[in-house]
């Protein structure tokens, strides 16, 4: 397993700093991006944290980052002041910890639970969802970026394909609430559920809402998310759903195929049946209309 | 050593670093070349010359790189898993930061910054802010944390990004003024700085000339600086410091002055087992940003968090024990958890036997029993047994199993017990500097004193950096008006009775500054502080520095526009963890403009308007005080490298920080700069980490010549001390009558540095007590306060009016409209009980009638208050007395008629056009009501703290009441100073040895030996 490789490419989905730029030389990636470019790509849109996309309600903190920072505490980790135990940075560089101790651990025993903790942590808190997440930065703009999520995307099949997964689904896909139908959810429960990863399968960039705007022809408001998605669904219900199922296929062909293969095709299901029935939802509203 | 190999066989490296690395034809390498050249040393040729490479190439690459830069001396990896996405921009790229406006969006517009790091000056705590200043225009934007800033690390509460609404205040004073009609008329003319200066200077020469310099006097609010105004005062020769201690944290300071000398607690949160807080301390409170970071921590890791607060304050809310304690019933809680401790043998004897002065308590306290510690310990049970659960339960009205559980609580801390007490309950009561007292016993109990996890003294946690031509002489006069023989014990300045001394004894003063301080508004009874304000024979002159409009500003005679905190100059250093730092004030366009070679002259030209800084004001003025040297101050505030020409603020901070701040020259070296660069690159400086147990230290040989232990254990030496450069305030212990100094004191035959006290233990007993009069208190105790139950009408209520709105502090926020907006009112809390029995909702009008008058405010009826209290917040009720600048405050009128003060609300607070919009869009009218004009002054004889809560009758308004309207009798006033003064014991009749005040208790400019003798010698004790 490459330790510092995966603790390089933690560091690099951080705010810039002079020091990436040694970074990205040794791995072979393009020029560093600018604040301003990280600002756009990751801060405001694609939040590297693990609680974003395996938390219920799509928020940072909370149960997700309370677990990982419980687990960081099993291995017998103090979280660093200030820093945010479910980051993808942070998850990367105790992947690499991990390792690194299993490797300098001369008692086999030991060695063996370094490894389980390394594949727990692995399998839960990290494949679990940067299939669909680093398949977002494919058309993010930023060449660096792009680059970038595809050799993570590598370095983390390379594991999977070393590492002695469980068999079961990691805990938050088999705990994650259906998708909701829309014609029985309150408008609140709906967008929720439209915007939340484990929920939908689907991720819903503000650029993709711009999309929506552009394609559709509806305003979109300068908002939060849901705020956005809420004055879609009051000025045309039926092509914000239109193209939400749309997204959501979309989304499914991204992640079909992705590995581990289990975790993909969850990610895949998921989307596609978020698509079908906001399809059906539409058609619906064309019903009633008609 | 491979890879160094490698890159020192670089082809045509000139130096022995990569970054002088050159290429064969002279140029540079570049570093990716270097990086495979290093690569291909270490493993040979390898995928690395075509892509893709492999992950295992990559991972080889990576290492090598990491393992070149890291031979340097350099970080490799950037922050992965420290920095994260509220991460602060690196501090390379503060010259030049580029961020996107967010009021352009959707549109991408870049704005470009120059960061400069200042500390804020809205409380005490001194977090450390970066101003974002526009490259282009040169304004302030914005206001950040500063990441470097070693005790907020980054972090800030409201108050810091709101400075930026404060310099842009269309209120603020932007020149100076003078009075132009009579005092309070409102009315004011522009002048110059030359013609204010030359005025004040002269009468303050005219008065040293006359030997006047207890006339001349500097008020201080929150001074926010560590040094400056003292080593001017001490350069002047007067003893004229006063501060507002007296109103704020002096109680809590003597409980633990008299404990263990120093008279702050530097509590160790982040590594507790068990927090205990006296106050609402997460949300409020001296230094609750840095602290309140640090608990969170501790909680984090498995700290119980156990909070005493009346209210169901923020920080109440977050524990896991809240006792709501019927106010100052605290020290009896706190004596019964001493008490569960002691009866079941479960405090640290070793630490006890070791550092407490148990000999002296058992000598003066048992004679004829054994000296030896199995007696004390039994004597310690019988001390306390009467402190038990059931006790405390019916004094506070917490149940008995309640405070059993925080005893067991307690108990299960270990060493690991940090506790803190600043205000609060220490700063409510008669007695209350005893709360502070009890709850440091436990910390003494347990040993759990400057060890991780616990609390440390604060001067170990503290640095004073020794400035440029130090005084060492100290003013040859006593200032009765601020250290009255009354209150020989009293900590700090008995600076609330200023109106009252000077009326009832007479004197006044000729030069009065008030600094960033406004008693009118903030002191109790402001009205006689407007009746000496007004009155030219008790005060001459009056001249107030500050930013803001104020209540006092209204009755000066000069208003000098002073520098908020990113327009000045100061260094502050406060206790916030076992540490200590220095943080680094600065006018951040000054230095913003240094920085892009714009040039400022000084502070004044940097800043907005006249705005000036203190520093250059002082200078200035000494300069015209002194202008031929004569009088022998000038000196002082001269330049060392220009003899004969004016110190300024750059050589003063300059010579500080190369010569007095230890590792700071070596680290700024290390980044190519002199210590002052580095200073205001970074604004802070952490000095140490873990200073630890200084008591436990050995006193090195080189301190010990002729030493001679006394019979309790003091060590005395010839040894001269050695030099120091923190400056820190300590006491002053005497040595012994051979003429040798007091090092430490012999513990396990060892001598160690001790603590600073009489004793060099920890003062279970305090002999300082029993010699001034008050035996009774030589132990912490507990006494019923003036507002327990027993001590007033059946129809009284008790008001608790200690608390402050977590947004606001004081004067300085009153303009500032984001904290406005947050909190601008401040309702009587209520408990539903009392509201049904007083016929009271929220939103009705009640009157609070005080012993001296009334104020009429709004009810807000909440269960989150004990029955039986009502609480207000003294943060509100700001006002003015005509629609001019200050308009944060509603308009009132006052009046004095038929013995009574009357003050009038004419209009509400409310929106107004000025240059800021936003002003036009005050969407509130409510301002709160000023309450503290119907306190009396109530100085605890002991401490010498104004004691804050009131004994109230509380009811609906009556007819003609309005919100805010405020009634005092001024006579009323006068007799409750009189009656409280009778329970003062003069150093007059007590002083045991002819002398004002015990030499060794810490005093701000200390005046000389000689100044502390009585004139004449003290009476019979009563």
């Amino acid at each position: 397993m490459n330790v510092e490789l995966y603790r390089a490419l933690g560091s690099l989905i951080e705010s810039p700093v002079p020091q990436h730029k040694r970074l990205a030389t040794a791995l072979g990636l393009p020029d560093v991006p600018v604040a301003s470019e990280h600002v756009r790509v990751v801060r405001m849109q694609r939040h590297p944290y693990a609680s974003a996309y395996l938390g219920a309600e799509a928020m940072l903190g909370g149960e997700v980052r309370d677990r990982i920072a419980g687990f960081r505490r099993a291995v017998g980790l103090q979280q660093d002041a200030g820093a945010e135990a479910d980051h993808l940075a942070s998850l990367l560089s105790l992947l690499a910890s991990l390792e690194s101790w299993r490797l300098e651990e001369a008692d086999a025993a030991r060695q063996a639970l370094l490894a389980q903790a390394r594949n727990t942590l692995a399998w839960e808190y990290l494949v679990s969802w940067t299939g669909p997440y680093l398949a977002s930065f494919a058309s993010c703009g930023v060449v660096f970026y792009a680059e970038w999520a595809a050799l993570l995307e590598r370095a983390l099949h390379e594991l999977a394909k070393a590492a002695d997964f469980p068999d079961r689904l990691p805990e938050a896909l088999r705990t994650a609430p259906p998708f909701p139908n829309p014609g029985e959810a309150g408008a609140k429960e709906l967008i929720a559920a439209l915007l939340a990863p484990l929920c939908s399968g689907t991720i819903v960039l503000r650029d993709d809402l711009r999309r929506l705007a552009v394609e559709t022809g509806l305003a979109a408001r300068p908002a939060d998310r849901r705020t956005v998605v809420r004055g879609f669904l009051e000025q045309d219900a039926k092509a914000t759903l239109e193209w939400f199922a749309n997204h959501a296929h979309r989304c499914a062909g991204r992640t079909q195929g992705r590995r581990p293969q289990r975790i993909g095709l969850w990610w895949h299901e998921r989307a596609v049946r978020t698509a079908t029935v906001l399809s059906d939802a539409a058609a619906q509203i064309r019903t009633t209309q008609a | 050593m491979r890879l160094r190999r490698a890159r020192r066989c670089l082809p045509g490296t000139a130096g022995s670093t990569c970054e002088r690395a050159h290429s064969r034809d002279g140029g540079p390498v570049p570093f990716a070349r270097r990086l495979e050249d290093a690569v291909r040393r270490r493993f040979g040729p390898t995928s690395a010359d075509s892509l893709p490479m492999s992950l295992r190439d990559l991972e080889a690459r990576v290492s090598a790189a990491k393992a070149d830069v890291e031979a340097r001396g350099e970080t490799f990896y950037p922050g992965a898993s420290r920095v994260h996405l509220a991460a602060f921009p690196p501090k390379e790229r503060w010259s030049d930061w580029v961020e996107l406006d967010s009021k352009a969006w959707p549109e991408r517009k870049e704005r470009r910054y120059v960061l400069v790091p200042t500390t804020c000056f809205n409380c005490e705590s001194a977090c450390g802010l970066l101003a974002y200043v526009d490259r282009d225009t040169l304004e302030v934007r914005k206001f950040e944390g500063n990441p470097e800033h070693p005790g907020s690390r980054g972090r800030n509460c409201a108050k810091g990004p709101a400075t930026v609404t404060q310099l842009t205040d269309p209120d603020r004073i932007l020149h100076p003024l003078k009075r132009a009609g009579p005092r309070g008329s409102g009315q004011w003319r522009q002048v110059e700085w030359d013609e204010a200066l030359d005025d004040i200077a002269g009468r303050i020469r005219k008065a040293m000339d006359e030997d006047r310099h207890n006339q001349i006097m500097y008020h201080v609010g929150r001074p926010g600086e560590d040094g400056f105004t003292e080593r001017m005062l001490a350069a002047w020769g007067v003893d004229g410091h006063n501060s507002h201690t007296n109103i704020c944290s002096s109680g809590a300071r003597a409980g633990y002055h008299f404990w263990m000398g120093m008279d702050r607690p530097s509590p160790d949160h982040k590594n507790a087992r068990v927090i205990l807080l006296i106050s609402s301390h997460l949300e409020a409170g001296h230094y609750f940003n840095p602290h309140a970071q640090r608990v969170m921590e501790g909680k984090r890791r498995g700290a119980k968090l156990v909070v005493f607060d009346t209210r169901l304050s923020n920080t109440a809310t977050h524990a896991d024990h809240w006792l709501s304690t019927y106010p100052g019933s605290e020290a009896a809680v706190l004596l019964a958890v001493a008490n569960h401790l002691v009866q079941t043998g479960r405090y640290n004897e070793a630490f006890v036997e070791r550092w407490w002065n148990w000999r002296e308590y058992l000598e003066e306290t048992r004679p004829g029993e054994p000296v030896d510690f199995p007696t004390f310990q039994r004597a310690l049970e019988s001390e306390y047994a009467g402190y038990t659960f059931e006790f405390a339960a019916a004094e506070s009205g917490v149940a008995a199993d309640d405070v059993a559980q925080v005893a067991e609580t307690v108990a299960q801390a270990g060493t690991r017990l940090s506790t803190h007490n600043w205000r609060s309950a220490a700063a409510g009561n008669l007695g209350g500097w005893q709360v502070a007292r009890a709850l440091f016993l436990l910390n003494a109990l347990v040993g759990a004193i400057a060890v991780p996890g616990g609390t440390y003294p604060n001067a170990w946690n503290k640095y004073v950096p020794r400035p440029i031509h130090m005084p060492t002489r100290h003013p040859k006069r006593w200032n009765d008006l601020t250290w009255p023989a009354d209150y020989p014990l009293s900590l700090m300045e008995m600076s609330f009775l200023l109106p009252h001394l000077t009326a009832e004894r007479g004197g006044g003063l000729d030069v009065y500054f008030t600094r960033v301080y406004n008693p009118v508004w903030t002191n109790p009874d402001g009205f006689s502080w407007i009746e000496m304000l007004a009155d030219p024979e008790r005060i001459g002159l009056h001249v107030a520095l500050t930013p803001t409009w104020s209540e006092t500003a209204l009755f000066a005679d000069y208003v000098l526009p002073m520098g908020h905190s990113a327009e000045r100059h100061d260094v502050a250093s406060y206790e916030q963890y076992d540490g200590r730092w220095i943080g680094f004030r600065q006018p951040v366009l000054r230095t913003a403009r240094e920085r892009l070679k714009k040039g400022a002259a000084s502070t004044r030209g940097a800043n907005p308007g006249d705005v000036w800084e203190e520093n250059e004001f002082w200078i200035e003025l000494t300069w015209r005080i002194d202008p031929d040297g004569s009088k022998g101050i000038r000196g002082f505030f001269e330049s060392r490298d220009k003899p004969g020409e004016k110190l300024t603020v750059d050589e003063y901070y300059a010579w500080m920080f190369e010569n007095s701040v230890p590792g700071l020259p070596e680290k700024a070296a290390r980044e190519g700069l002199a210590p002052l660069e580095y200073m205001r690159r970074y604004g802070a400086f952490e000095i140490d980490a873990g200073v630890g147990a200084v008591y436990e230290e050995r006193v090195p040989p080189g301190e010990l010549a002729d030493v001679r232990v006394d019979g309790t254990g003091r060590a005395f030496s010839r040894a001269t001390a050695p030099p120091s450069n923190n400056v820190v305030p300590m006491p002053s212990v005497d040595g012994d009558e051979d003429g040798r100094r007091r090092v430490g004191v012999e513990v396990d035959g060892v001598i160690r540095r001790g603590f600073p006290t009489p004793s060099g233990r920890l003062e279970f007993w305090s002999r300082t007590l029993v010699e001034w009069g008050w035996p009774e208190v030589a132990v912490p105790g507990y006494s019923r306060s003036h507002v327990h139950p027993q001590n007033m009408d059946r129809d009284q209520m008790c008001l608790i009016s200690t608390f402050r709105l977590p947004v606001h502090i004081h004067t300085r926020s009153a303009n500032a409209k984001w904290l406005n907006e947050i909190a601008h009112a401040n309702p009587v809390w209520i408990h539903p009980r009392d509201a049904v029995d007083k016929a009271v909702r929220t939103g009705d009008l009640v009157r609070v009638e005080t012993e001296i008058g009334h104020f009429v405010a709004k009810a807000w009826v909440t269960e989150g208050i004990h029955p039986g209290v009502v609480a207000c917040s003294h943060h509100m009720g700001r006002w003015r007395l005509s629609d001019g600048p200050g308009r944060a405050g509603a308009v009132v009128s006052l009046r004095r008629n038929n013995g009574e003060w009357r003050m009038t609300r004419q209009e509400e607070a409310g929106a107004f056009r000025s240059a800021d919009a936003d002003t036009a869009r005050i969407w509130w009218t409510e301002s709160g009501v000023h309450q503290n004009m119907t306190f009396a002054v109530q100085p605890d004889p002991v401490s010498g703290a104004h004691c804050w809560h009131q004994a109230v009758r509380v009811g609906p308004a009556r007819p003609g009441d309005r919100n805010g309207d405020v009634v005092v009798h001024p006579d009323k006033s006068h007799e409750v100073f009189r009656r409280w003064l009778g329970l003062a014991r003069s150093a007059l009749r007590h002083s045991p040895d002819g002398t004002r005040r015990p030499y060794w208790l810490l005093r701000p400019v200390r005046p000389e030996r000689q100044a502390y003798q009585l004139s004449e010698p003290p009476g019979e004790p009563a």
